[in-house]
This record gives structure tokens, C-alpha cells and sequence, in this order.
């Protein structure tokens, strides 16, 4: 069943429904609509008749760039499209919608999470996964689709947290499974900090424990005045505060071993052994091995660190660190 | 946790033990050809462990009898002897291996008494003193109400003098091994901790106070015993509270009648964690301070279990010096700053115990 190519008044278009809308930010349209200008539209967008009005199914930038080009040259009001028959469904717009861009180019996680949960509507997580191949021109298991169900749950500011690579796929799924109000603390710490997923998964990670641990809510601890001065720091970027939220969530979840280590630290430091050799305490002090080592171009350098070593014999925290 | 599905291997005959256990089950049973339907069912359920823990499957070894417990090379090891008499367990603790450690896990009972006859005569014909667990995988005692086994071990162990049997628990079902003839040869072991830990971690376990209750009982029919901190786990006040549990040990009980005290501080392989936290939700033990050990294994920042350790081995030791206690997988630095010594050579750990093994039940000290 063919949709019907027609002209329509650009003004009867309801741009802000935006029901079947599946790609996710609003791209910026001036190449399109230059693009439109000089060699004229050449997929005409799906668009659905409703209320005396018509609603997009496929093709938004299109129309947007159409309107922009109506209001810059004051000379297009009217648009070819396809219109879709009375007795389209909205499960088949939605299908029109997908499809159109999912075999024009890859999905992005965000436009599949969307799509998904659209389609949620209609078909259960095995029947999307089922028909995966037809709607997003790739295979997906019942398992991812359950993952994209999940992270589709999540509040809106998740998506342009995902779509802006501030929240991976992972660290959505992760918070997925939290309550309402841990969801938005999340949603706040990723949109004030850039990390990479396995920096986001630790911070998470760390919140959850720590909170599970001293018995408080992660809403509860995420008020606490450190990260609060941290996340909302006007002078500092994104990179310096993920790694000063990080450094303090370590401190707060391993105490102990941020103290031995900060100990450590000071006393290599204070035995001033020399830029170039690099004095190692065993990996989380499980072990009992220390490693020393240097590198030497020539002789002279050779001996200058031998005799940096040998002066280092007899400081006090040179015995403290073996022994303590 | 009561047993609602019992499955029986066809190929194990309907004898004297199989029907003792069927008579006290309670269960109607289903036989089966192998053990792919036991698995079927258990794998089919949102929780297997949780499904495991209540379908029993009456079937027999086909494995080692007997076998070396499985220690590492960066810990020491006590070269303890597993004896192999089922797998899984009826309770249910947050920490424990075994949900981790059999794919999926299920609750085996291992019949054939002649069987284990057959394994251990070859042992106790060995010039060679054996400590012989069966706690290893699983609980010693969760068959004892309904099954001749435990019973068939403390008897058959009472006849031979280089072997001793460690039979380990956190249950209190000792009432049919009360009359035996044990002849000094069973240690009867009881896995303690606070009761905050018990509460919270221990599921259909039995309290502390039960523990030591029956570990009097048995001691006052000449049982030997043994005691297990393992795993101690690190919470705020926790060396008070470990304290008090080994107070109310020796209030309970004669130091003489105590074999030997094992202590180890919690430890795990990575992916029980994911399981303690699908399984218990309410449970913070994987949130301690823990790095990844030589082992793989996940454990507490060694100071912390130095600290620990240090604590509860001086109190140990002030109310029974000469008592044995060792640490189960704990590397040099550790034995050396809290015991003062460590077993360097291989067997040498071993040795220890078999000696406190021969003093205590009258082993052969002509095999140390
Ligand atoms: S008693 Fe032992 S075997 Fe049973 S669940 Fe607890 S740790 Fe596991």
C-alpha cells in the first residue's frame, strides 16, 4: 500500500508533534536547505494527515530546511510529499519512520533506544528482536532489545546525555535499575563531568558501594558538600572535575589504602632518589616486592643514580617504608 | 530450607541407605536416567541457586573419592583431604562459594556407603597421618536428620588410628552421632562469627549461641572439636565482637578439647559478587576494602587483615596458649607479623596440624 505523492502547503505542517520523530538532536539544516535550493528536493518527506493538519512521519530536517528556505528567500510555500493513505496506522508510521533512516544509515544507540521504545508499544521485546533485521538493517538479541527497553525508561536529559557521549550505553544501562531520584543524580553528574565508560562505571560504582556501605541513600550522598564543589565549579572543565570527583570517591571508598598510599608517596618523595629512577611499592601492597629501577644513557648517568640510591641507605623512611 | 523436588539416579540401587533417606524426605521422588533433567529443571527458574538449594538429587560420585584440597601457590596451604560426599548446601550465606563454583550449582547426596568403605580402607592402610574433611563442598552435617552417612563415617573412622575425620558445620545436628563410639577420631568443627554476621550473612544457619550450645554437647560425649573464623569479615567494632565470640567459645568449652582454630578474613572470586548482589540485596560484604589478590582472588587490604588477625590470635592466645591456630591462605607477611613464624617448607603447615591431629585423637605419632 503506496502513500500518495501530493503537494501541500508548508504551513499545514505541524512541526511540534513529533510523535514518529527518531533522530535525536535537531541538526543544523543550512547545507540542506542550500542543498534543496540547487538541485531541489529529492526524497520528498512522509507526512500524515491529522486534524485539518499534516504531522511528519519521515523526513523532519527536510521540512525544517524547506521552512528555512521559505523564510530566507520568501518563495517556497508549498512541498511535495508522500502522504500516507486514511487508514495508516500509527504502528506503520512508526515503521515508515525507522525504517527510512535505519536503511539510510546506521542507528545510533540513541535513535535505537527510541525506536525501541516506540515499537514498545506495539511488540514485545522478543517480537522487536525478531523483526530487528526489517526495521533497523541489523540483527539484535532479545537481550540488547531488553537493554535499550531499560535505558529507554530513563528520564529525557538521559538521551542528550547519551547523544552528547557524556553518558555511554553502558553506564545508562547500569543506572537504569535505580530508583527515580538516584537515576537524577546520575543524569546531573554526567551532564557537569566527560568520562570515559569505564570512568563513568567506577563512579557509579563507588557512589552505589559507598552508599550501600555507610547506609544512606546515593541521593543523600551526593549532597555532600565535596561533590557538590566539585561538579559545580564554574572555573574547572569537564576532564578536571571527573578526575577530582574520582580521586574523592576513591579516598572515600578505599580509605585505608588512599592513606597507605598517600604515605608511601610522601616518604619516596622525601628520600629524593632523583627524577630518573622510579621507586614502585607493590601493586595495592598485597605482594611484598618493591620495584627500583633507572635507565642510563652512559656511565656518568649510571653512577649518578647508583650514588643517589647509595645516599638514599640512610634515610629513616627508606627503612620505614620496608618495614613498615 | 526444606526440600520440595527429589530426584533419584536411576543407576544407584535401591538399598538400606536410599530408602532411609526416601523414608525421611518426605518427597516423592523422581528417577532419572542422568543428571541433564535435574539440570533441566534447576536452570529453568529466574533463581537457580535458589531452586538448587531445594531440589535434592540422590545420585553417586563418579569422581574421586578422595582428593587434595585445591590451595594455591601464593598462599599457604594446609594440605587438608577432601572427602567427597555431596555438593551444595540446604542454607543459604550471601558469601558462599559454592553458588559460584558449580555451573549450575546442585545439591548432590552422594549414596554408597560401600564406596566410601572401599576409599578410605586404602587410606588408613597409608603409614601417613590424613586430615579427612567432608565440609569442603558442602555442609557437613545438612544430612544428618535423614541420612546413615554421618554417622557410617564416625564408625568406620573409630576402627583405623592415622586418620581423623573433620566433620564441619554451621548447622546443630548432632543428636544421632551423640552415642557413637567415636574412639577419638572425629573432630567435630563448627564455622564461627558474630552473630551480627550470622544475621545478616548466614541464611538457615543456626545462631552462635546454638553452635557453641552443641559443640558442649558433643564435647561433653569426648568429641574433639575445632573452630573456623572463616571468613572474618571486616565491619566497624568487628575485633570487640570477634572478641566476644571467643570469650563465649571457652566459656563453652574445654581449651584441651579444641583441636585446632583456622581463621581467614572474607575472600572472593570476583563474579560471586555480582551474585551476592543479584541474591542479597541487603548484603554490603563485598564493600569492604578489597583488592585483587595474587590469587585472583578479590581480598582485604592486607594491613587490615594483619590488624584483624593480630587482635584475634593474642586474644586466643590468652585464654589457650598452646592451641593450634593457623591461617587458611595467607602468605609470609602475614604468618610472620602475626604469628611470629611462618611454615616456610612445603608441608610444613601440615605437619603442625597432623601433629595436634595425633595428640588429640590418639593418631599413630609413629607416621608424623
Ligand atoms: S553453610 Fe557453608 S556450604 Fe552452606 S551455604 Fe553456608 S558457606 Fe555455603
Amino acid at each position: 500500500m503506496s502513500d500518495l505523492l501530493c503537494e501541500i502547503n508548508i504551513s499545514d505542517i505541524d512541526l511540534t508533534d513529533k510523535r514518529y520523530k527518531i533522530l535525536f538532536s535537531e541538526d543544523d539544516i543550512t547545507f540542506l536547505a542550500r542543498s534543496i535550493k540547487e538541485t531541489g528536493l529529492l526524497t520528498p518527506p512522509v507526512v500524515r494527515p491529522l486534524n485539518n493538519k499534516f504531522i511528519v512521519v519521515s523526513g523532519f530536517n527536510r521540512v525544517r530546511a524547506l521552512i528555512y528556505n521559505n523564510r530566507v528567500h520568501n518563495n517556497e510555500t508549498k512541498i511535495v510529499v508522500y502522504k500516507t493513505k486514511p487508514d495508516t496506522t500509527d504502528y506503520q508510521c512508526l515503521l515508515k519512520s525507522i525504517t527510512a533512516l535505519a536503511f539510510k544509515r546506521p542507528l545510533t544507540h540513541s535513535e535505537l533506544i527510541v525506536s525501541t521504545r516506540h515499537l514498545s508499544q506495539f511488540l514485545d521485546k522478543k517480537q522487536i528482536a525478531k523483526k530487528s533485521s526489517a526495521l533497523f538493517n541489523i540483527e539484535l538479541n532479545v537481550r540488547f532489545v531488553e537493554n535499550l527497553l531499560a535505558i529507554g525508561a530513563l528520564p529525557d536529559p538521559a538521551f542528550d546525555l547519551i547523544h552528547g557521549g557524556n553518558l555511554s550505553f553502558k553506564s545508562a544501562k547500569r543506572i537504569s535499575s535505580y530508583g527515580k531520584n538516584t537515576i537524577e543524580i546520575f543524569l546531573i553528574i554526567f551532564s557537569k563531568i566527560k568520562a570515559s565508560n569505564n570512568k563513568q562505571l567506577e563512579i557509579i560504582l563507588h557512589i552505589m558501594e559507598i552508599s550501600a556501605r555507610d547506609a544512606i541513600k546515593p541521593e543523600f550522598f551526593f549532597n555532600n558538600q565535596a561533590i557538590q564543589d566539585i561538579l559545580f565549579d564554574e572555573n574547572k572543565e569537564p576532564g578536571l572535575k571527573t578526575k577530582n570527583l574520582r580521586a574523592w570517591l576513591f579516598e572515600q571508598r578505599f580509605p585505608t589504602i588512599f592513606k597507605a598510599r598517600q604515605m608511601v608517596r610522601k616518604k619516596i618523595k622525601s628520600i629524593k632518589v632523583g627524577n630518573n629512577i622510579k621507586f614502585l611499592p607493590p601493586q595495592n601492597f598485597e605482594s611484598q616486592n618493591f620495584s627500583i629501577s633507572f635507565t642510563a644513557k652512559n656511565y656518568n648517568e649510571f653512577v649518578a643514580s647508583v650514588q643517589n640510591l647509595r645516599a638514599a641507605l640512610g634515610k629513616k623512611e627508606l627503612k620505614e617504608i620496608f618495614n613498615q | 530450607m526444606k526440600i520440595d523436588t527429589l530426584f533419584i539416579d536411576k543407576a544407584i540401587p535401591r538399598n538400606f541407605e536410599t530408602d532411609y533417606l526416601i523414608s525421611r524426605l518426605k518427597t516423592d521422588p523422581q528417577w532419572v536416567e542422568d543428571s541433564k533433567t535435574v539440570y533441566d529443571f534447576i536452570n529453568d527458574g529466574d533463581d537457580p541457586v535458589s531452586k538448587a538449594k531445594k531440589t535434592l538429587y540422590i545420585t553417586q560420585n563418579r569422581g574421586a573419592v578422595i582428593r587434595e584440597c585445591p590451595g594455591t601457590s601464593f598462599y599457604t596451604c594446609c594440605d587438608y583431604t577432601i572427602l567427597h560426599t555431596g555438593t551444595f548446601c540446604t542454607m543459604d550465606c550471601s558469601y558462599c562459594i559454592l553458588q559460584a563454583y558449580f555451573h549450575p550449582p546442585v545439591l548432590q547426596y552422594f549414596a554408597g556407603l560401600e564406596a566410601l568403605a572401599h576409599n578410605l580402607e586404602k587410606t588408613f592402610s597409608q603409614n601417613k597421618i590424613f586430615r579427612i574433611g567432608t565440609g569442603e563442598y558442602t555442609d557437613s552435617l545438612i544430612w544428618e536428620k535423614i541420612s546413615p552417612q554421618p554417622k557410617f563415617l564416625v564408625e568406620t573412622f573409630a576402627r583405623q588410628n592415622n586418620c581423623l575425620l573433620e566433620l564441619k558445620t554451621k548447622t546443630v545436628n548432632i543428636e544421632s552421632l551423640l552415642p557413637l563410639d567415636h574412639n577419638g577420631k572425629t573432630v567435630i568443627a563448627w564455622s564461627l562469627n558474630t552473630q551480627d554476621i550470622i544475621s545478616s550473612e548466614e541464611k538457615g544457619t543456626a545462631s552462635l549461641k546454638a553452635r557453641l550450645e552443641a559443640a558442649r554437647r558433643v564435647e561433653s560425649k569426648g568429641y574433639k572439636l575445632a573452630f573456623h573464623f572463616d571468613p572474618l569479615v571486616i565491619y566497624p567494632e568487628c575485633e570487640i565482637q570477634y572478641k566476644k565470640v571467643i570469650k563465649q567459645i571457652f566459656e563453652h568449652v574445654r581449651s584441651e578439647s579444641i583441636v585446632w582454630i583456622s581463621i581467614g578474613t572474607f575472600r572472593f572470586i570476583p563474579k560471586l559478587k555480582q551474585i551476592i548482589e543479584k541474591r542479597f540485596k541487603h548484603s554490603t560484604i563485598c564493600y569492604g576494602e578489597f583488592i585483587p589478590g595474587l590469587d585472583n582472588k578479590m581480598r582485604y587490604f592486607k594491613p587490615l587483615r594483619i590488624k584483624l588477625y593480630k587482635e584475634i590470635i593474642s586474644c586466643i592466645k590468652e585464654y589457650a596458649p598452646n592451641l593450634a591456630v593457623y591461617f587458611c591462605m595467607e602468605d609470609e607477611e602475614v604468618w610472620e607479623k602475626c604469628m611470629g613464624f611462618f611454615p616456610k617448607k612445603e608441608g610444613e603447615l601440615g605437619h603442625l596440624l597432623d601433629k595436634s591431629a595425633a595428640e588429640h585423637c590418639r593418631l599413630n605419632s609413629n607416621f608424623l
